[in-house]
């Protein structure tokens, strides 16, 4: 207990020293003709968030990426569920194959996969005679969620496979069958433990959704490029790490949230 | 013993997990309202027979019988279904359903899948849980209980499902020593109410307080087999005596 105690003061006062590292070179830098980068900052901030110089209506921008990860983190829910619960199949003829496909796509880099599918997926196809434009917004989504998706079936047979065996044995010496066993006693235990690796998950996807300018979509840091052409080479730096903060800002909270959540579920079976 | 009245009969049992061969040929005969005692040194294979007994996991060889239930010729837990409202189980790590409140715990299967009424189902549960002396805590957690508590839930879980058979499995083995009497006083209870019962144990002398009959296993088979009385008084054979001899 004690050396938690002294664990958690000392990483307290670790960031208590990075936050007023921050402040101290903010004020210092302000004195040097940093108050102007800001201003600048400022000024274009509305089209950084929201893509729209008057921040409405939403048209790109840093929205676009929260869009585009709240997207892809949908179609990697439905993927991962049917890739996870087929990992955990009886059958070898189902369980092989999802196996290797789930270490195929969590094994390659989240950038070399949204190339792919800006490759792969063609830009029209052919249904019944009429011609569909796929949109560089699908290809970024489909990009994103595949790698996404083996990752969250990968925690949802870790989490499967973490309940004890002897839950299972007791089910069975009750008369449930495999699929009730499933659905009233394993699913709800490890729901519990599946949750903080999915926000995890998710706050990854979002830092991920960067790597979609790549296909053009006129996501934070596509607008953040054109914008920088038109700026004086000193500000640029202000302008990143404007960006890097409102990934920070997003995703940081659901680290912690999901922390919590994981030290709640600690020590609750058994 | 004349074996057509056995309840249960195991017939030349063997099981092996992979290319080790736990069971050896098991031949036990349990009548109703027998309360029957395994003892054994660990690894002998005292759990494995109680789980072969309600198909938990199959056999290699030779045949299991539960009343009109032929346990070796089931093959889906869908057949086991029957044998499974007969015989229930209760384990050494107790194993409830930590998601759920103890009298949740002992309503869900009798509900959920033998299909009784639920409000039948709850009187049902609380005298269960006031027969083990728990009616204080039924809506607590599994989590929010002592190992004894847990074990007297699983206890009347089990009996929930009206058995005519209950398998224990070293159901004391994980208690502290003052809480394994609260648990075995409830076994008592059962045993004298004239319910079957197998129970794999180490306490020597509650097996010899209520067994009707004692089986000593050593590597996979019934080494001996008697009264109480005999086997731990005047054991026959050396493996028996060299384990008493440890144990008591
Ligand atoms: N599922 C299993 N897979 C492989 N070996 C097992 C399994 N279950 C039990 N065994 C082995 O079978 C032997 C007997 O186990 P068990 O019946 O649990 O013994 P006991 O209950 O008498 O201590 C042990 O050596 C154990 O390692
Ligand atoms: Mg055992």
């Amino acid at each position: 207990m004690a050396l938690i105690a002294t664990y958690a003061g000392k990483k307290r006062t670790v960031q208590l020293g990075i936050a007023l590292a921050l402040v101290a070179w903010v004020a210092l830098d302000a004195t040097g003709g940093g108050g102007e980068g800001w201003a600048r900052v400022w000024a274009r901030l509305p089209i950084l968030l929201t893509g729209n110089g008057s921040g409405w209506p939403l048209s790109g921008g840093f929205a676009l990426n929260v869009f585009l990860s709240l997207c892809a983190m949908a179609m990697a829910a439905l993927l991962g569920t049917a890739l996870g619960f087929g990992m955990l199949a009886k059958n070898r003829l189902v369980r092989v194959p999802c196996f290797f496909v789930m270490n195929f796509l969590r094994n390659s880099p989240w950038l070399v996969l949204l190339f792919a599918m800006l490759y792969i997926i063609p830009f029209n196809v052919r249904l019944f005679g009429v011609s569909i434009a796929i949109p560089a917004f699908a290809k970024a989504v489909i990009g994103l969620a595949l790698p996404t998706a083996a990752n969250f079936a990968e925690i949802i047979r870790g989490a499967v496979q973490s309940i004890h065996s002897g839950q299972w044995e007791a089910a069975r010496a009750l008369g449930y069958m495999p699929m009730a066993i499933y659905g009233r006693i394993i699913l709800p235990q490890a729901l519990r433990r599946m949750i903080p690796g999915w926000m995890n998950l998710y706050a990854l996807l979002m830092i991920a959704t960067s790597l979609a300018t790549v296909t053009g979509i006129q996501d934070v840091i596509t607008t953040l490029n054109t914008l920088l052409a038109m700026e004086n080479e000193r500000v640029i730096v202000y302008f990143y790490i404007t960006a890097l903060f409102l990934f920070f800002a997003f995703c940081y909270p659901l680290a912690l949230l999901a922390r919590r959540m994981e030290q709640s579920v600690k020590g609750d079976s058994l | 013993m004349n074996r057509t009245d056995a309840l249960i009969e195991l017939d030349q049992v063997t099981k092996s997990f992979g290319a080790f061969q736990v069971l050896k040929g098991i031949s036990l005969a349990v009548k109703d309202g027998e309360a029957v005692c395994i003892i054994g040194p660990s690894g002998s294979g005292k759990s494995t027979i109680l789980r072969c007994i309600n198909g938990l996991i199959p056999i290699n060889s030779g045949s299991i019988r539960v009343g009109t239930h032929e346990v070796h010729k089931m093959k889906t837990e869908k057949e086991m279904r029957p044998l499974r409202h007969q015989v229930s189980m209760v384990f050494q790590q107790y194993n409830l359903f930590p998601h759920r409140t103890a009298l949740q715990n002992v309503m869900m299967a009798p509900v959920q899948v033998l299909g009784h009424d639920r409000r039948e189902v709850e009187a049902r549960a609380r005298r269960l849980l006031a027969k083990v002396r728990l009616s204080e805590k039924a809506d607590a957690y599994p989590g929010q209980l002592s190992g004894g508590q847990q074990q007297r839930v699983a206890i009347a879980r089990a009996l929930a499902m009206e058995p005519q058979v209950i398998l224990f499995d070293e159901v004391t083995a994980a208690l502290d020593p003052e809480t394994v009497k609260e648990v075995l006083t409830a076994i008592r209870e059962l045993v004298d109410e004239g319910l079957t019962c197998i129970l794999v144990t180490h306490e020597m002398k509650f097996a010899r307080e209520v067994a009707d009959r004692v089986c000593f296993t050593d590597h996979g088979r019934i080494v001996e087999s008697g009264p109480p009385a005999q086997i731990f008084d005047a054991p026959q054979d050396p493996r028996t005596r060299e384990f008493l001899g440890q144990v008591l």
